[in-house]
């Protein structure tokens, strides 16, 4: 009876005693050539710009690749499938299952640039291993994506005039001849098809419901936020003039879509306007947004773009 | 099979040293040697050792040990063959816990990070909590009860929880990730923070091996021999309670171990929970450090969740070892 107590009263003491995670703090060198804040409030400081980058996410390596910093970039995560160039790269892992923390430590970046599908935990654990972490939140707007570009062409030492430049005027020519029109096309965007009567969509809030819009459509799921699922119900009630299937990666076919119960009443399917669509073209925060805002309106306006 | 506590823990050696051995990167074995002893100058190998698998290791050998030592508590408690730690709803308060947390967006603090294991380890005390009140009949607590009020909070909880995760579908992935169990956050501070709830609470198991001895006779007799039956339920619900939640909060639900472990320790080495107890911790150590090489190994690069592993492995496993000890009537 007394060893008991004895026992439990030093664990209780070693428990007393017992560590808590250390705190999140890191030496900082004396003059530090590029400081930054990333978007997750972290200081992040680099002494001359990074030659030895691994992205953890395929938007990153689209926008490294696209400034120009693609022969620096020696490992990427599993789904960096773009430029053809990138798929020669290491792979390090997908950020949804488990990043491959050995190899990534045995490549020796300088710096990782992580994006909003990786968690903060997978920030945590690379940092702690003693790696520099960039987290590039996602834009909002095409603003904001200037500003992603512009950073991550910072640290890599890299000029992204060239590609913003042509970016902001590939917008701008959009932008000319969509501004002047008076009504918007009525859009449904369909994310995953495999319940029919329950297909899911992009809502308000995404890039998808953005690059509509600047196309000069309006997505009839914008008023909901998020990825939402919608019911048949409410698509004929809305009864969208285009389809775009951003699910056609999958198979999904304007023929399958016709042959839908239900969905034959719907003018889209009556006129035949279901679109097959490149989904990476909207829903990776990169450069390629511009592409996807050029392929909507070309969609939606044949007869302005040709 | 004789002397259990040596082949236990050579078995845990030996699970230890394969569990440092494998990973993604190939590390010869006298370099492994040279980076765990301290002497080598190949930075890459000792980050590899020291700051990633070896904190893993240790922290998937303590869950190991966690799960399987309150299994073998929960089956003495309930003098139930299909008692596992999750029976009174620790695992699916976890879950509910972890998925709430996750849906929202934490600072990038240190107390943010622990956010989502926080919220699981105290959303699972409180499940446990609860079901025990409810359990309550006027001062004895009748296992029924607690198994009842168990599986009535755990389906709560559980469709509770499916029902945020599919109204998060951003968070999606990451929570089932986290349900099928795995070890995402790796480091030493995470190991270190799980080490004193597991220490109290396992010591506390070990020492009442001969009140669940006397338990298996049933409430009134272990009452009449001297027991004090009400407190010994208590303490022994909080410790394995305990030990649980912590497992769970940092690693995920990984069924299994905590209920086949304490079933092979009994079939080859007896009845005697005073061993019973401190066997399944050492051999559930091992057996969990055994799943997570083959989940790293099985389908490489790629890592299945431990989860997985546990179930695929375990079950067939378990029906070898069933057959070899048919005769034995052991419950």
């Amino acid at each position: 009876m007394f060893r008991k107590n004895f026992l439990l009263t030093l664990l209780i003491t070693l428990l007393l005693a017992g560590c808590v995670p250390d705190a999140l703090s890191g030496a900082v060198p004396a003059s530090a050539a590029i400081t930054l804040t990333d978007g997750l409030g972290r200081s992040v400081i680099l002494n001359e710009a990074a030659k030895r980058v691994v992205s953890l996410a395929p938007s990153n390596t689209e926008i490294l690749f696209a400034i120009g910093a693609g022969d620096q970039v020696i490992g990427r995560d599993n789904f960096s499938d773009y430029p053809e160039a990138a798929k020669g790269v290491t792979d390090i892992g997908s950020a949804f299952e488990a990043l491959n923390t050995e190899l990534i430590v045995s490549l020796k970046p300088d710096l990782i640039i992580a994006a909003e599908v990786n968690t903060p935990e997978q920030v945590k654990a690379l940092e702690d291993l003693g790696l520099t972490v960039y987290y590039l939140k996602n834009p909002t707007t095409l603003e904001e994506l200037y500003v992603n570009i512009e950073i991550v062409a910072e640290l890599t030492g890299e000029d992204p005039t060239k590609l913003t430049d042509s970016l902001k005027a590939r917008v701008t020519a959009v932008d000319e001849k969509i501004m002047p029109l008076s009504s918007r096309i009525s859009v449904f965007y369909e994310l995953d098809g495999t319940d029919p009567a329950k297909p899911y969509t992009a809502g308000a809030g995404t890039f998808i419901t953005l690059l509509i819009e600047r196309a000069g459509g309006y997505n009839i799921a914008s008023d909901i936020e998020g990825y939402p699922q919608l019911s048949l119900e409410q698509v004929v009630a809305a009864d969208p003039a285009f389809i775009i299937l951003g699910d056609s990666a999958y198979g999904v076919t304007p023929e399958l879509v016709s042959a839908r119960p239900g969905w034959e009443n719907l003018s889209a399917v009556k006129s035949g306007q279901i679109l097959p669509f490149d989904d990476n073209l909207v829903s990776r925060p990169g450069p390629r947004l511009v592409d996807g805002l050029e392929a909507l309106a070309k969609l939606l306006r044949p007869e302005l773009f040709e | 099979m004789r002397r259990p506590y040596l082949s236990s823990f050579i078995f845990l050696l030996i699970a230890l040293l394969l569990s440092l051995a494998i990973g993604s990167i190939f590390i010869p074995p006298e370099e492994l040697w040279r980076a765990l002893i301290g002497v080598t100058d190949n930075e890459t190998f000792r980050t590899i050792v020291w700051n990633i698998r070896l904190p893993r290791t240790v922290l998937i050998a303590l869950v190991g040990a966690a799960l399987a030592g309150s299994g073998a508590a929960y089956q003495g408690l309930f003098r139930n063959p299909l008692a596992d730690p999750y029976l009174i709803g620790v695992a699916s308060g976890a879950g509910l816990g972890a998925v709430l947390a996750m849906s929202v967006q934490w600072p990038y603090t240190t107390l943010g990070l622990l956010a989502v294991p926080l919220a699981a380890f105290i959303a699972s005390l409180l499940t446990v909590y609860l079901v025990y009140i409810f359990a309550n009949v006027g001062g004895t607590v009748p296992t029924t009860s607690l198994i009842l009020a168990g599986v009535a909070f755990s389906s709560f909880a559980t469709a509770l929880t499916s029902f945020l995760m599919l109204r998060s579908t951003g968070e999606l992935r990451r929570a089932i990730g986290w349900l099928l169990g795995g070890v995402s956050l790796i480091g030493w501070d995470v190991t270190l923070a799980l080490v004193p709830y597991l220490l109290i609470g396992l010591t506390t198991l070990v020492l009442n091996g001969y009140a669940l001895n006397l338990l298996q006779f049933g409430d009134d007799q272990a009452l009449q021999m001297g027991l004090n039956v009400r407190r010994a339920k208590f303490i022994i619900i909080v410790a394995a309670s305990l030990v649980t939640a912590a497992a769970v909060s940092f690693a995920g639900i990984i069924g299994f171990v905590g209920l086949i472990v304490p079933h092979v320790v009994r079939i080859w080495w007896g009845v005697d929970y005073r061993r019973i107890i401190p066997l399944s911790i050492v051999v559930g150590a091992g057996a969990l450090l055994l799943a997570d090489v083959l989940a790293r190994v099985v389908l490489a690069p790629q890592e299945l969740p431990l989860g997985i592993i546990t179930a695929l492995a375990g079950a067939p496993f378990f029906l070898w070892v069933l057959r070899r000890a048919k005769n034995q009537g052991i419950w």
